[in-house]
């Protein structure tokens, strides 16, 4: 029974029908296929909640794995098993408030902003490589990014006025189009990408690789 | 500004995008049953894949992909079509592939397909004994705990080759950066505009755009998804020449092709 789920046929029909049943209410009104629609999207919903569950399941056995084979980090594997398991255990008494709460609030958020942080220095390395003008080409970007960046700094628009005019043209105009067309461009992929997976001609991202 | 017009029976205002997305679905199996082959220019970052993992085959260092942090979004994907193509390289060559996986809840659900993607390309290879699941590790559903995990993998072993492609978000420069520290020749994908300018100056090679999603038929050897493309630059003129009409057109005081966008 599971290889005929399993099966291409059936995986490319699946996804055929969920994607014309979300796809065609949005254009055309037809109320049953918005009620399948909205049905189709809870149970998506629904259905992505239980797999999360397994997939904790599946760390967590993984880990297990580790531990008992003394793998190498299996230190570190402990330590994640205990925290899943305290995780689950503070989640069950409320999110808002509580040691879940605390966790958050004392331990995960502070260290995601001390990573979050250090970017600002990822970014001076970038700059410092870009910085570097081998051509024509490089040196127009260079200049076009100094006018951006020092308008954005704060003392600068007092110290120049001029270059406000100058910063704002170029964010208006050429950064406008260069974005617009960004998205056009991604827009388009996406939809012709989509219509080669819904055609079977790239089964592997639909976990068909092995077929 | 009211719309040219109106379709009874169609949501107002999204007539013309169903016009559009039903032609360009149409386009592209025109053009993949007709599987001319067609001219696609090179892609300089994809072409790269192969060396890199050439480079990394020869320095006997291992190779990184990772696919985004995000559930099973476009952007995830195709990375995942990129990932595949790694993996059926690094299985051929007989290198090492390390896949960080996490950063987002959703990531947990993506984890196991890309586990199988890789361990297919190695079966596919005759090598299945060469894959290792602790090759594709999970870090953590939080973003910053998966970057210093990724990080960490990066320090410790020190890839010849970083490709990441998908749905990667801030995260970025840590990875690429990093990459540069060790060594490693980086390719990555910038599917957000906010990111493809410090992409683009990080990164070896950076794929912008439509450059990602095609990649998957860019790398094929299968002359229909090739073609496939070839709608993608029709829809590019179409674009283009409603941009050139609508321009003239507001210049000489008519908002008929805005009015026309929004039917």
């Amino acid at each position: 029974m599971s290889a005929f789920f399993k099966s291409r046929e059936v995986i490319l029909t699946a996804a055929g029908l969920a994607f014309v049943a979300t796809f065609v209410p949005y254009f055309v009104t037809i109320p049953e296929l918005s009620v399948i629609s909205t049905k189709l999207v809870t149970i998506t919903a629904l259905v992505n909640a239980f797999t999360l569950a397994l997939a904790v399941h599946s760390q967590f056995m993984r880990g297990m794995y580790f531990v008992r084979r003394r793998s190498r980090g299996w230190i570190l594997k402990a330590y994640m098993m205990v925290t899943i398991v305290l995780m689950v255990i503070f989640a069950t008494m409320g999110q808002d408030k509580g040691p879940y709460n605390w966790v958050m609030l004392a331990i995960v958020n502070p260290l995601s902003s001390v990573n979050y942080g250090i970017l600002a220095f990822y970014m001076a390395s970038t700059c410092a490589r870009a910085f570097r003008a081998r051509n024509m080409k490089a040196l127009l970007f260079l200049a076009a990014g100094f006018i951006v960046l020092f308008y954005q700094a704060p003392l600068t628009g007092s110290i120049f006025p001029g270059i406000e005019p100058v910063a704002l043209y170029l964010t208006d105009t050429f950064a406008m189009a260069i974005t617009r067309t960004f998205t056009m461009s991604v827009t388009l992929g996406a939809i012709i990408f989509g219509a080669r997976v819904l055609m079977g001609k790239q089964p592997q991202v639909l976990g068909l690789g092995g077929e | 500004m009211p719309p040219l017009f109106s379709v009874p029976g169609v949501v107002q205002g999204r007539f013309l995008g169903l016009l559009c997305v039903v032609a360009l679905f149409l386009s592209v199996i025109y053009y993949m049953r007709r599987k001319k082959s067609l001219y696609i220019r090179k892609v300089a970052g994809l072409d790269a894949i192969e060396d890199a993992v050439g480079r990394a085959t020869e320095m006997r260092k291992p190779a990184v992909c990772s696919f985004g942090i995000g559930g099973f979004g476009y952007s995830t994907v195709f990375g995942l079509a990129i990932l595949s193509y790694v993996a059926e390289l690094s299985a051929k060559m007989g290198t090492r592939l390390i896949v960080p996986t996490g950063g987002g809840t959703a990531s947990m659900v993506v984890r196991p397909v890309a586990q199988d993607i890789v361990r297919q390309a190695y079966i596919a290879a005759g090598r299945e004994d060469m894959y290792k699941d602790e090759d594709i590790p999970f870090f953590s559903g939080q973003q910053y705990a998966y970057i210093g995990g990724y990080v960490g993998v990066l320090q410790r072993t020190r890839p010849a080759v970083v490709v990441m492609v998908g749905s990667h978000a801030s995260e970025t420069l840590n990875i690429t950066e990093t990459s540069n520290a060790v060594g490693a020749i980086v390719i990555s994908s910038a599917t957000s505009v906010s990111y493809a300018a410090f992409l683009t100056c990080s990164s070896d090679y950076c794929l912008i755009g439509e450059e990602g999603p095609a990649a998957g038929a860019y790398l094929s050897q299968d002359p229909s998804q090739r073609a496939s493309i070839g709608s993608q630059d029709l829809f590019k003129w179409v674009a283009l020449i409603l941009i050139v009409v609508g321009l003239a057109a507001y210049n000489v005081g008519s908002d008929v092709i805005i009015r026309l966008l929004q039917s």
